[in-house]
């Protein structure tokens, strides 16, 4: 009863739950522009999500999925599909998973037909946002939502959806089997000695799976984490794919105002995170984000931001790469770490780029 | 379906109840004594209606001379607290002044203007020393005037001690003295009337001389006093002084009507005053109070206190009540202090329900007369980050340029390629519009200064701050806080708009918040050199452009997204017309084009989710209270441009800077010879720009002062 009172309380005045509060970006996280300074290995539109596959760097851009040529940095189509491709997965022996936007897993090999996954379990398959390989024979997935398509991301925030969920797949007879539900948009996988961990957007936090429940790995973080890689000397890197915003976190928790902009606006003109800096006069405005003697502030606030996280192998962060508010390299959705050298999608900067993260953080150009 | 509806309540609801009041008059300094004011009314009808007369004639005029003494008193410490200081020593001084004043007048027989000029010397020379110990050798008020009060009543028992009864043998008397005692005049009592008078004149000293201002002054800030050229010392001791004269006037009062020596006189005094002039709302931090707070809080304080003792409650437990009431005073006193502001800040800002017309669109590929271009991309920069904020620009017959600043300057570059530049005039305030009159000068809108005239000799000339008032408006809307463009008729009289009469320069873009209409259009008249509103209650009135017609002009609301056209001669006089009531962005400066259109600045572009937050304004009123300023959504203003369009609304042209490199919001623009000058507010450059095919000889000069001459 009083917690009721409290809540209605702080809904009144803006306190507790209902404050749109947003944690500092500061300690390991405070803002450089390396990410921004990084070189663009390749141009290139929208590019998603980067795996290795045993021969070769794969990346997803649209509805095709392409071989990189890390050296050259040029790519060669490998394979087009009817819909966009939301999330790759290499396994073994040449074992490539795609997901789609229309809801499906397409399984294939060079030497194999093709096999599409439509179900998980009773499940219907919605929205495959990340998948991973574990050994051979298993194929996590986790389904953001149980209502939105991938690139509806933003309805099923703006919607506060905690309908996803991760699941295990065998790839023998096709069963799926739920590792964890009511998820708020699970948007990345990491295999590691601890267990499975996923990226959940919308709590803005890291979980480890394991069956007695799900436990934090790394919670409150300043924007929405999306896909994990592994990092060779054992850690990960976490992409995060747009920042979170007072504004935001405020809308979040006007219910009539949200619900309105999503039936009756386009989502490019949401007020809501965006991959993408600001492209178009329809786009909404913050006071901070004045244009100012021709200059918009690098702290300005913004909706679309570029940040690459590097974890410890305990998943704490130990380093991390900024794209401010007046950079381009926003909207980073996965990176990919190749000996030396990070290639970082940044979707909103429809560019892959090259991070040599030992030389850049001491301060050395590449 | 379901949000028209929603729609419908909330325009009705937004329309009938005025919530930006509550802001407005939390903005006002006498919202101050609101408190003191309603105790004052819930004392007198909780004690009216326990003690059946006493409100009586009779009793008011008692109740009449203990408000006049205790008034003086409180004046006295008033003015010691506003400089940030206490005196404790008032309730001695008192009792000193009464012992003193028969003596003086009684077995002494001084006359009684002697004696009672005596009494106050006294007073002030207790007050004096009080003053040097606090003021100039800066020990504590509050231990020093506690001393000062042990000190003084030492003194008063000691002469009681030896000469009370050869005071007391001796009774004044003199008709004068049992005037002042017991006379009335209209029912009250001398000391009443002459406390008021004196207040009368302790609020003009405080509020309008300049003593005064320096008490205020020391108490708001004595850092700040002192760097500012006070003498800090010498204010600080002047208000001992000055309580030390007025204790003693009360005391003379005091002795005329009760002509008794009682040991008792005066004690306990000091608290009950405090009392009064906290509980009135004057700051024991100093710096806030008045004399009318004080006036309040003595008239509670002696209703109490009177009541109390009518009902019955025995001394003691008067004294407990009214110290109670000052703990609480205090109490209210630092929380409101500490919170005032914070309140101000959350309920200043009133959104209302504002639906603009469905968005045209504005695409590249829309076949829209506004479809959006990168024409002013290329614009040449004039006197790149040598300006700041050039609202408007404006070119004299010779093609110099001028423009104005955040700076207050008005600088000029010289024609013919626009490369040196001068301050032309500092008149200190943004300036923002400009206009030429017939005889060469320049006219500028000054944001909360109001309008001014430069001559040609540089002399800057006030020519109005100040209109009409309205009858219903809370805000003093007779000051001019953000006057912005204007334009000139052929008779020489004056319009200029202003943008809002809610917020000043600095905060002109939270206006856009409200979507309320708050600015108007203001007549200067030079002929007698008056002021007059002439258009109310427009949302952000900006540009003015007079119609060649020289009975009608043009003007612009930013916020309303709209252009009309005001009559102010001829048949249609006091007319108003839409010209453009749908503009995809927000409009600014209009002015004439060469082909006998107009152009308009656009400062941004409407955007979706801006439009919907304006008819929505429970969700603005909380984004302004709840997350901090620089994320709250405006217009998006950082796509602008300019368009053409003539007088039917027809747009015949739009330019556009799409990236926004070089000019994101375009405020101002002046066609002069072929060439398009743009200014902005935001901006740090003047651009150029080749208008293809205009005429090459026209200049706005010649086309407002030539025919007509």
């Amino acid at each position: 009863m009083m917690a009721w009172v409290r809540r209605q309380m702080d809904a009144l005045r803006g306190r507790g739950e209902a404050a749109p509060t947003v944690p500092p970006m500061d300690g390991v996280l405070k803002p450089n522009t390396l990410l921004e300074a990084a070189r663009q290995l390749i141009r290139v539109e929208a590019p998603d999500n980067l795996v290795m596959s045993s021969q070769s760097i794969l990346f997803s851009s649209g509805n095709t999925v392409h071989v990189l040529d890390a050296a050259t940095g040029s790519a060669r189509e490998l394979r087009r599909f009817d819909h966009v491709v939301s999330c790759l997965a290499a396994g073994d022996a040449g074992l490539l998973a795609a997901g789609l936007d229309d809801g499906s897993i397409h399984l294939w090999a060079s030497n194999r037909e093709s096999v599409a996954l439509t179900t998980l379990g009773s499940q219907r398959l919605v929205c495959p946002t990340a998948l991973a390989f574990r050994a051979a024979s298993t194929l996590i997935v986790c389904q953001g939502s149980m209502h939105s398509k991938p690139s509806q991301w933003k309805h099923d925030l703006m919607q506060r959806g905690a309908s996803g969920s991760v699941w295990a797949v065998s790839l023998n007879d096709q069963s799926s089997r739920k590792l964890a539900g009511a998820l708020a948009f699970p948007n990345g996988i990491a295999l590691s000695d601890a267990g499975i961990v996923v990226s959940e957007s919308w709590r803005h936090r890291l979980l480890r799976l394991s069956d007695a429940g799900t436990v934090p790995m790394l919670a409150d973080l300043p924007g929405y984490p999306g896909r994990l890689s592994v990092s060779a000397d054992g850690g990960h890197w976490l992409s995060v794919f747009a920042p979170r915003s007072q504004l935001i976190e405020f809308v979040l928790r006007e219910t009539e105002y949200r619900e309105r902009m999503v039936r009756e606006l386009d989502p490019e003109h949401w007020i809501s995170p965006t991959l993408a800096p600001a492209r178009s006069f329809l786009e909404p405005m913050q006071g901070g984000a004045l244009r100012t003697h021709g200059v918009m502030k690098p702290w300005a606030p913004t909706r679309s931001y570029g940040l690459l996280i590097r974890l410890d192998a305990e998943f704490r962060p130990i380093e991390s790469y900024h794209s401010r508010a007046d950079g381009t390299h926003h909207g980073v959705t996965s990176a990919l770490e190749v000996g030396p050298q990070v290639l970082v999608a940044s979707q909103g900067g429809n560019a892959i780029l090259a991070l040599n993260p030992d030389a850049q953080v001491r301060g050395v150009r590449p | 379906m379901l949000s028209l509806a929603s729609d419908f309540t909330t325009r009705w609801h937004y329309r009938l109840v005025p919530y930006h009041v509550t802001g407005e008059l939390l903005s006002k300094n006498w919202i101050d004594s609101a408190i003191p004011f309603l105790m004052l009314f819930a004392s007198i009808a909780v004690f009216g209606s326990l003690i059946p007369n006493l409100f009586a004639v009779g009793n008011i005029s008692d109740l009449s001379r203990t408000v006049g003494e205790y008034l003086l008193i409180g004046l006295g410490l008033t003015i010691v607290v506003i400089a940030g200081g206490i005196d404790l020593s008032v309730g001695s001084v008192f009792a000193l002044a009464n012992l003193l004043m028969l003596a003086l007048g009684g077995p002494i027989g001084l006359p009684l203007w002697l004696a009672a000029l005596a009494v106050l010397a006294v007073g002030g020379l207790v007050g004096l020393v009080n003053g040097v110990l606090v003021g100039y050798l800066r020990l504590r008020a509050f231990l020093t005037t506690l001393v000062m009060l042990i000190i003084v009543r030492a003194v008063v028992d000691t002469l009681l001690l030896s000469y009370s009864r050869e005071i007391g043998s001796v009774e004044i008397a003199a008709p004068v003295w049992d005037f002042i005692a017991f006379g009335n005049v209209f029912g009250v009592s001398v000391s009443f009337i002459v406390a008021v008078v004196l207040a009368a004149l302790a609020h003009i000293f405080l509020t309008r001389l300049r003593p005064g201002w320096h008490i205020l002054a020391v108490g708001g800030s004595r850092r700040a006093a002192h760097n500012g050229g006070i003498n800090v010392r010498r204010t600080v001791c002047m208000t001992y002084v000055l309580s030390g004269m007025l204790s003693s006037a009360a005391g003379i009062f005091y002795a005329a009507r009760l002509a008794s020596l009682g040991n008792d006189t005066g004690v306990g005094l000091e608290v009950t005053l405090l009392t009064a002039v906290v509980l009135g709302g004057t700051s024991l931090g100093g710096g806030r109070g008045s004399v009318f707070k004080t006036f309040l809080g003595v008239i509670i304080v002696v209703i109490i206190t009177n009541s109390l003792i009518r009902l019955g409650v025995r001394s003691g437990a008067s004294s407990l009540v009214l110290g109670t009431i000052l703990l609480f005073a205090v109490a209210i006193d630092v929380r409101w202090l500490k919170n005032r502001h914070k309140i101000l800040a959350r309920a200043y800002v009133s959104p209302t329900y504002f639906a603009l017309p469905p968005l045209q669109s504005a695409a590249a590929n829309s076949g829209s007369p506004y479809a959006i271009n990168a024409a002013l991309s290329v614009a040449e920069p004039i006197g790149l980050a040598e300006v700041d904020g050039p609202e408007d620009v404006i070119l004299d017959r010779e093609g110099n340029l001028y423009c104005g600043s955040r700076d207050g300057n008005i600088q000029r570059f010289f024609a013919p390629d626009h490369k040196r530049h001068e301050i032309f005039a500092h008149i200190g305030g943004q300036t923002l519009g400009l206009a030429f009159d017939r005889d060469g000068n320049l006219l500028t809108c000054v944001g909360g200064m109001g309008l001014y005239k430069v001559t040609p000799q540089r002399e800057v000339i006030k020519l109005s701050d100040e209109t009409n008032r309205s009858l219903f408006s809370i805000v003093d809307d007779s000051r001019m806080r953000l006057a912005d463009d204007l334009d000139i008729a052929a008779d020489g009289r004056v319009f200029f708009s202003e943008a809002t009469i809610r917020y000043a320069m600095h905060d002109w873009i939270i206006d856009a918040l409200e979507g309320r209409g708050n600015g108007r259009i203001i007549c200067y008249d030079p002929r007698d050199g008056s002021s007059r509103t002439v258009v109310h209650k427009r949302q952000f009135p900006n540009g003015i452009c007079m119609v060649p017609d020289g009975e009608s002009f043009l003007f612009a609301e930013t916020w309303g997204c709209r252009i009309s056209r005001y009559w102010f001669g001829g048949a249609k006089t006091g007319r108003i017309e839409s010209v453009i009531h749908d503009l995809p962005g927000y409009p600014d400066n209009i002015n004439r084009a060469s082909d006998g259109a107009f152009w308009c600045g656009i400062i941004g572009m409407r955007a979706p989710a801006f439009d919907m937050a304006q008819r929505m304004p429970g969700f603005r009123r909380r984004m302004v209270s709840r997350i901090a300023r620089d994320e709250w959504i405006y217009p998006n203003m950082n796509t602008g441009g300019v368009i053409k369009f003539d007088l039917a609304g027809k747009v015949v042209q739009s330019l556009w800077d799409v990236g926004g490199e070089r000019h994101p919001q375009v405020t101002s623009i002046r066609e002069h010879k072929g060439y398009l000058y743009l200014g902005g507010i935001f901006n740090n450059r003047i651009g150029k720009y080749r208008i293809p095919g205009a005429d090459l000889n026209w200049t706005a000069h010649e086309s407002y002062w030539s025919a007509s001459i």
